[in-house]
C-alpha cells in the first residue's frame, strides 16, 4: 500500500492541473479531495454534477423554492411529477410521497397527483391522478401549465389536453400546498425557470414549492461540502489565487478532452452507486483511481482499492428523507480497506514531505 | 511553557480590573504570577490593551442555512466590498476557513452558531469543525417542529415529555443551548399564515407562541441548562413591533430568557412614514426585566444576505436586493434567504442603524445588552470594528449621523446621546457578558484558571483600526495572530450540554420519525467522529 500511495503522490506532485472527478464518496472523502485539490491547484467535479450545476445556476440567477422531502410527503395536497426520471431513479417514490399516515396538513383537498410529460407508470391505488402527456414535448407542456396557472393564454392543438392543462392550472391555484417534483438532470434550464416562476406566482396567495431530486453518488453531500469549504460548489478550480467556479470550464470530461487537465484523480467508492467514468478516462492521462470496485485502468495508472462508504465504513452522506447530510452506520464494516479520506490525506502528507525535501 | 504578557493595560471587567499589569499563560490557561520562576517567553505589551479573547453570542457561521446562503449569493464578498466596505477574508468566496481566520485576526476566540437544525446537526458540526482557530458551539432550534407542538397541544400538554425531548435534542445534536425562532410562526406559515403574533394559536395544535416560549423556558430551567432559551420572537422587522418585544419581555419574567438581535424589534409606528424608533421604550422594558438578556443585531450600511429560520418573516420580506430569494419549506422551521442592501439614503435603513446604536447606548446594564450584528443579517462580522468605533466615539457617530437622510435624523434620538462606551464596557459586551450568559465560565475574563484566550490591541483613537487587527492573539495559550495576521492555524473545540433524560423518549422519537419521515433519528445524531480531532468536544455541566 505504501509504495502505491508514494507512486500516487509522485504522479500528482508533477501534475500541473489535476482534476478530481467522480467524487462518488462520503462527505469526509469530499473534504479530503477538496483539501488535496487546493494543495495542488486542481479542480473538483462530481460525476453527477450536470443536473446540480444547472440547478445551481438557476438558483444563483433567480433563487429557489425548495421543500424538504418530509414536508412534501406530510403536507402537499397536489404533487406535480415532471418527467420520467424521478420514478426511474426511485421506483418507490410515489409510495413515499403519499404515505398512509401524515402530519396535520393545510386545506381540506383530497391529495392528488399530476404527472407531466412522462410515460405511463405505476401510481398508488386509489390516488386521483391526472396525466398530462400526449405527443407534446415536455418543455411545451410545462410552459402551457405555467401559463394556465397564471391564467394566461397558451396554444395546445389537442383540445382534450388543453382542457386538462386548464383544469390542472385551476387545481394548483386552489391547492393548499402544491409541489413540483423533478430531476434537474432531466429537464433543461428554461423549464426549471418556468417551474420556479409558476411557484413564485402561486405563493402570492397559497403555498407551493419544488422538490428537486438529489443527485446520485452523494452529489448534494459533496456539493454542500465544497460550498462550505471554499464558498463555491463543485466544478471549481483552485489553480488561481482565489477559487473560481465555472460550470462549463471545469467539467471533467471537457478538461480531459481539451487536454487542459494533465492528471485525473478518479473516485468511485460509494455503496450502491457507480460513477460513469469520462470517455477519455485512463487513456493517455495519468490517473490515480480510488475505487471500491474492480477498475480497468491503464498500465501506468495508480489504482488504490478503498472501502465502499456506507457498506465498509460509517459514512456521512446526503439522505433525501431528512433533506440533508446524515451519518449511516456501515452494513458490514471492513476496517481492512482504507477510506477515500484516509488515502487522500496520506497522499497529501507524502506530497508535503516530497516538497519539503 | 510560561508566557508573560508584560506591562499592558489589562481590562478584565469580570474582576473590576483596569490597570497596568502582567498576564501569565501556561498550559493553555491563565495562571497566577509565578513566584521565583522566569517566564520562558515574554511579550512586552506596554502601552497596549490586553483583554480576554472576544466571544460572539450570535453569528450565523455554519450549517444548512448558511450554506444555502452561500449557494444563493456566492458573489456576496465581492458585492460587499464594492463601495469600499471591508471585505470578507477571501474576496472570492465566504467559506468556513476564511471565517475562522478573519475572526481570529480581530481577536475573537469563541463564536456561537445560533441556529442548528436538529435533523441537520451533522452538517452544522462538520462545517464548524472546518473553521480554524476559534472555539464554537451551536444552539439547536425547536418550537416549530411537530413533535414539540404535539406535546403542547391544547388540552393535552405533556411537559415532562417535553423536558425529555428538549434534553434528548440537545444531546443528540451536541448543542450548547436551545433556540426558538418565531415560536409557532413557521408552523402557521405551513398553513398559509402570513403574520403570527404572540397570542395567536398554531393551527391544528392550539398552543400559542407565548405558550411555546414559556414551556421552553420551563424545560430549560428544569434541566439546569446554563444558557437560557435563545429566542427570536414574533413580528421581526415590522413597524410597531416594539409592542411585541415589550409584551414578550413582560410575559417571560418567570425564568431567564435571551432575546436575539433586539434591534429588529425596536420599531415604533409613529410619524409621517409610520416607522419610528422604539428604542427608548424597548430599553425601559429590558432595563426592568432583570432575568432578560439581549443581543443587539446592529445594522451597517452595505450589501449582505439575510439568513433566517423565521421563514414566515423572510417570505413576507422577499423583496430582495439583488432580486433573488430562497424560501426553504423544511421540517421544523424552514429557512428564508433574502439578499439585502442596507442603504444610507434609505429612511428605514438609516433609522435601523440609529436604533441599534441607541439600544447599546441606553442600556443601564451592559451585562445584559450584548454585542452582535446577527451576522450576516444586520452586517457582516467583519464590520464589528466600525461599530465599536461608533459606540466609543460620539464624534465619529455624529459624522455618520449627519450624512443620514433628514427625515431619519428628525425622528432619531441618537444625536442627543453623548455616552461613549469605555474599553471596560466594550469588554463586557464582547467578552465577559457573553461568557456569563452562555455559561462558559472559563472564558471572557483573565483570572487564573481561565482558558488562555487573550487579545492584545494597540490603543488608538481610531477604534476601527484598533479592533480590525489585533497585535497578538493567544488561543488556548498558543500565539495564533501577530500584527493582525494569523501566524499559526490551530483548531478549536466545540462546547455542548448533555442534561440527561428518561430513555423512553428515544423510542418515542424513533417511532415519530419512522412514521412521518421514513427516517431513523440515528442518522442525525452527532457523535465525536463528526470531526477527526479526538478532543473536539467538551461538555458544559448542567445545574440539575
Amino acid at each position: 500500500m505504501d509504495s502505491t500511495l508514494q507512486r500516487a503522490a509522485d504522479l500528482l506532485a508533477q501534475a500541473r492541473f489535476p482534476v478530481f472527478g467522480g467524487l462518488f464518496t462520503d462527505v469526509n472523502g469530499a473534504a479530503a479531495a477538496l483539501a488535496l485539490a487546493q494543495k495542488l491547484g486542481g479542480v473538483v467535479d462530481h460525476a453527477a454534477s450536470e443536473g446540480m450545476s444547472r440547478a445551481a445556476r438557476v438558483m444563483r440567477e433567480t433563487g429557489s423554492t425548495p421543500a424538504s422531502f418530509g414536508e412534501v410527503r406530510n403536507r402537499a395536497d397536489t404533487i406535480v411529477l415532471i418527467g420520467d426520471s424521478p420514478r426511474a431513479r426511485d421506483p418507490e417514490l410515489l409510495e413515499k410521497l403519499f404515505p398512509a399516515k401524515a402530519l396535520p396538513r393545510p386545506g381540506d383537498n383530497a391529495r392528488e397527483l399530476v404527472v407531466v410529460g412522462a410515460k405511463k407508470g405505476k401510481t398508488p391505488a386509489g390516488l386521483r391522478t391526472t396525466e398530462i402527456d400526449g405527443k407534446t414535448a415536455l418543455p411545451e407542456l410545462v410552459a402551457s401549465l405555467g401559463a394556465a396557472i397564471r391564467e394566461l393564454p397558451f396554444e395546445i392543438r389537442d383540445a382534450a389536453l388543453a382542457k386538462k392543462i386548464l383544469s390542472t392550472g385551476k387545481r394548483l391555484r386552489e391547492s393548499a400546498f402544491a409541489v413540483f417534483v423533478y430531476d434537474p438532470a432531466e429537464i433543461e434550464e428554461p423549464v426549471l425557470h418556468t417551474v420556479l416562476e409558476a411557484v413564485r406566482h402561486l405563493v402570492k396567495t397559497t403555498r407551493a414549492a419544488t422538490l428537486s431530486l438529489a443527485a446520485p453518488g452523494n452529489g448534494e453531500g459533496v456539493n454542500l461540502c465544497s460550498t462550505w469549504t471554499c464558498g463555491l460548489p463543485v466544478r471549481t478550480s483552485f489553480a488561481g489565487e482565489t477559487p473560481e467556479n465555472n460550470m462549463w470550464a471545469f467539467e471533467t470530461e471537457r478538461l480531459l478532452k481539451s487536454g487542459e487537465a494533465d492528471a485525473l484523480v478518479w473516485i468511485d467508492a460509494l455503496d450502491g452507486a457507480d460513477a460513469a467514468p469520462p470517455t477519455r478516462a485512463f487513456r493517455g492521462i495519468s490517473s490515480v483511481v480510488l475505487s471500491s470496485k474492480p477498475v480497468k485502468a491503464g498500465r501506468d495508472d495508480v489504482v488504490v482499492e478503498v472501502g465502499a462508504a456506507v457498506a465498509d465504513h460509517d459514512a456521512a452522506v446526503y439522505l433525501p428523507p431528512i433533506a440533508g447530510i446524515g451519518e449511516v452506520k456501515a452494513t458490514s464494516a471492513d476496517a481492512s480497506k482504507p477510506t477515500v479520506a484516509d488515502v487522500l490525506n496520506k497522499i497529501g502528507t507524502l506530497i508535503d514531505a516530497k516538497r519539503a525535501a | 511553557m510560561l508566557t508573560q504578557l508584560k506591562g499592558g493595560r489589562v481590562i478584565d471587567p469580570a474582576h473590576n480590573r483596569d490597570a497596568v499589569g502582567d498576564v501569565y499563560l501556561e498550559n493553555g490557561r491563565i495562571v497566577d504570577a509565578p513566584e521565583g520562576r522566569e517566564p520562558d517567553e515574554v511579550h512586552n505589551v506596554s502601552g497596549k490593551i490586553v483583554m480576554a479573547g472576544a466571544i460572539d453570542v450570535h453569528s450565523h457561521i455554519a450549517g444548512t442555512n448558511v450554506t444555502l446562503g452561500r449557494q444563493l449569493m456566492p458573489e456576496l464578498p465581492l458585492m460587499a466590498s464594492a463601495e469600499g466596505q471591508p471585505i470578507l477574508p477571501s474576496s472570492a468566496a465566504w467559506g468556513s476557513y476564511a471565517t475562522g481566520i478573519r475572526y481570529a485576526e480581530m481577536g475573537y476566540t469563541t463564536v456561537i452558531e445560533p441556529a442548528m437544525i436538529p435533523t441537520h446537526a451533522i452538517q452544522a458540526h462538520k462545517e464548524m469543525a472546518s473553521i480554524p482557530i476559534i472555539d464554537v458551539a451551536g444552539l439547536v432550534i425547536l418550537g416549530n417542529d411537530d413533535y414539540t407542538l404535539n406535546l403542547l397541544r391544547t388540552g393535552n400538554v405533556k411537559s415532562d415529555e417535553l423536558k425529555d425531548y428538549v434534553a434528548w435534542t440537545l444531546m443528540h445534536s451536541k448543542a450548547l443551548g436551545l433556540k426558538v425562532i418565531n415560536a409557532g410562526g413557521s408552523e402557521a406559515f405551513k398553513f398559509n399564515a402570513r403574520t403570527f403574533d404572540l397570542d395567536e394559536q398554531v393551527p391544528e395544535y392550539g398552543v400559542t407562541s407565548r405558550g411555546i416560549v414559556e414551556a421552553m423556558q420551563q424545560a430549560i430551567a428544569d434541566l439546569g441548562v446554563p444558557h437560557p432559551p435563545h429566542v427570536h420572537t414574533n413580528n421581526l422587522g415590522i413597524a410597531g413591533n416594539v409592542d411585541t418585544a415589550v409584551a414578550t419581555l413582560e410575559a417571560t419574567q418567570a425564568h431567564p430568557i435571551h432575546l436575539a438581535h433586539i434591534q429588529f424589534y425596536g420599531y415604533g409606528k409613529e410619524g409621517d412614514k409610520g416607522f419610528s424608533s422604539g428604542a427608548p421604550r424597548l430599553m425601559e422594558a429590558i432595563n426592568k426585566n432583570k432575568k432578560a438578556t439581549v443581543d443587539v443585531g446592529q445594522v451597517m450600511f452595505g450589501q449582505t444576505v439575510t439568513i433566517s429560520g423565521d421563514v414566515l418573516r423572510q417570505f413576507t420580506a422577499r423583496a430582495a436586493n439583488p432580486k433573488k430569494w430562497v424560501i426553504n419549506q423544511a421540517d421544523g422551521n424552514g429557512t428564508g434567504i433574502v439578499p439585502y442592501n442596507y442603504k444610507k439614503k434609505s429612511f428605514v435603513n438609516a433609522l435601523q442603524w440609529a436604533i441599534g446604536l441607541e439600544i447599546f447606548l441606553l442600556a443601564e446594564d451592559p451585562w445584559r445588552v450584548l454585542f452582535s450584528t446577527d451576522h450576516p443579517n444586520g452586517a457582516l462580522f467583519v464590520r464589528y470594528p466600525e461599530i465599536f468605533h461608533l459606540l466609543m466615539d460620539k464624534n465619529e457617530r455624529l459624522r455618520w449621523f449627519d450624512r443620514l437622510p433628514e427625515a431619519s435624523r428628525q425622528v432619531s434620538g441618537l444625536a442627543g446621546i453623548s455616552r461613549e462606551l469605555t474599553l471596560s464596557e466594550l469588554a463586557i459586551i464582547t467578552r465577559a457578558a457573553p461568557a456569563k450568559v452562555l455559561g462558559l465560565t472559563d472564558r471572557g475574563h483573565l483570572a487564573p484558571g481561565a482558558i488562555a484566550d487573550v487579545a492584545v490591541y494597540t490603543d488608538q483613537k481610531n477604534k476601527t483600526k484598533m479592533f480590525s487587527a489585533a497585535d497578538l492573539v493567544f488561543k488556548s495559550g498558543k500565539l495564533v495572530v501577530r500584527n493582525g495576521n494569523v501566524v499559526d492555524v490551530s483548531w478549536g473545540r466545540c462546547y455542548h450540554v448533555d442534561p440527561g433524560f428518561d430513555r423512553q423518549i428515544e423510542n418515542r422519537v424513533r417511532s415519530f420519525y419512522e412514521t412521518y419521515y421514513g427516517a431513523d433519528p440515528s442518522w442525525f445524531g452527532v457523535t465525536p467522529t463528526v470531526s477527526d480531532r479526538p478532543d473536539r468536544f467538551a461538555t458544559i455541566p448542567c445545574a440539575s
